[in-house]
């Protein structure tokens, strides 16, 4: 990976932490006594670390795609930068647990990386293009793989920020997901 | 693709994929042979420079993507932690509630 990538990985100790915590939620799920209370304690010591290493990553990204989007516009990055931060207070609401401020930070970003990836392939594809810059049939695959795998990311993130919320008011758990795919 | 010298006459022949075997046909002697050879190759060059400039556009585009998969996998990893330690399981892929015995 490239230096300039590195700037957007989580350090490796709350990569560990996380590691541990997979283990321990599959080792708990797995019903293996005393583990649960084990998972608890691990939560609670390494959630505000991550939580802060997270949102941190989350708000580069959110830089980096801002700029990338805006390519040096200063009104398009300011517009977006507002369009991001109403985002974020719509979807986190009022009183919203870290947690389901980590998760939201989580859907701004995915709903951003869809909307760069789809204007940057779009730009590909311009009527006024010339035909020897038409693009071979393997090329147009691995784009759509990538957007694909973005607004599948995406969608989960949705998907889990709102299971989050209802089983932690105890509701039953109902997460529907509506994608527009005929845009104007 | 070749350029042959043979008695002093400059050959150029091209080599064409026929199924698993690859054959060489004839193009031209002399001038012709010369200039088929430098477009060609002017063509190989272009065509090389556009599949480096295209896979170097789809990895600029996985970049973009690396950063948010990051966070991505962290948050998952966090609130499904989260979930299991408030007493949660899956099961048949629905989150339930564990019973206490």
């Amino acid at each position: 990976m490239s230096g300039a990538l590195e700037r957007y990985q989580l350090p490796a100790e709350v990569r560990e932490r996380l590691e541990e915590l997979r283990e321990l939620s599959k080792k708990a799920e797995g019903g293996e006594k005393g583990v649960r209370a084990q998972l608890r304690r691990a939560v609670a010591k390494c959630s505000p670390t991550v939580i802060a290493e997270a949102s941190d990553i989350a708000q580069r990204a959110q830089a980096m795609l801002t700029g990338t989007i805006a390519a040096g516009e200063p009104l398009m990055e300011e517009a977006l930068g507002r369009r991001l931060a109403l985002m974020r207070e719509e979807i986190a609401g009022e009183n919203a647990s870290p947690l389901e401020i980590l998760l939201t930070e989580r859907v701004v970003a995915g709903w951003l990386l869809v909307e760069v990836l789809e204007g940057l392939i779009a730009a590909q594809y311009y009527k006024g293009a010339p035909t020897s810059s038409r693009l071979p049939p393997s090329y147009i695959i691995q784009q759509s793989r990538i957007l694909e795998g973005a607004t599948r990311r995406y969608l989960a993130a949705i998907r889990e920020l709102a299971r989050v919320r209802k089983l932690q008011a105890g509701a039953p758990v109902q997460a529907n997901t509506q994608v527009n795919v005929l845009r104007g | 693709m070749a350029l042959e010298t043979r008695g002093g006459n400059l050959y150029y022949y091209r080599s064409v994929r026929d199924g698993e075997a690859v054959r060489k046909v004839y193009v031209g002697a002399g001038e012709i042979a010369r200039i088929s050879h430098e477009s060609d190759r002017l063509r190989r060059t272009s065509q090389e420079a556009e599949r480096e400039r295209r896979q170097a556009e789809l990895e600029r585009l996985e970049a973009l993507g690396a950063p948010v998969l990051e966070l991505s996998e962290a948050a998952e990893v966090l609130a499904q932690a989260h979930l299991v330690a408030a007493g949660y399981r899956r099961y048949q892929g629905k989150w339930r509630r564990v019973r206490s015995t």
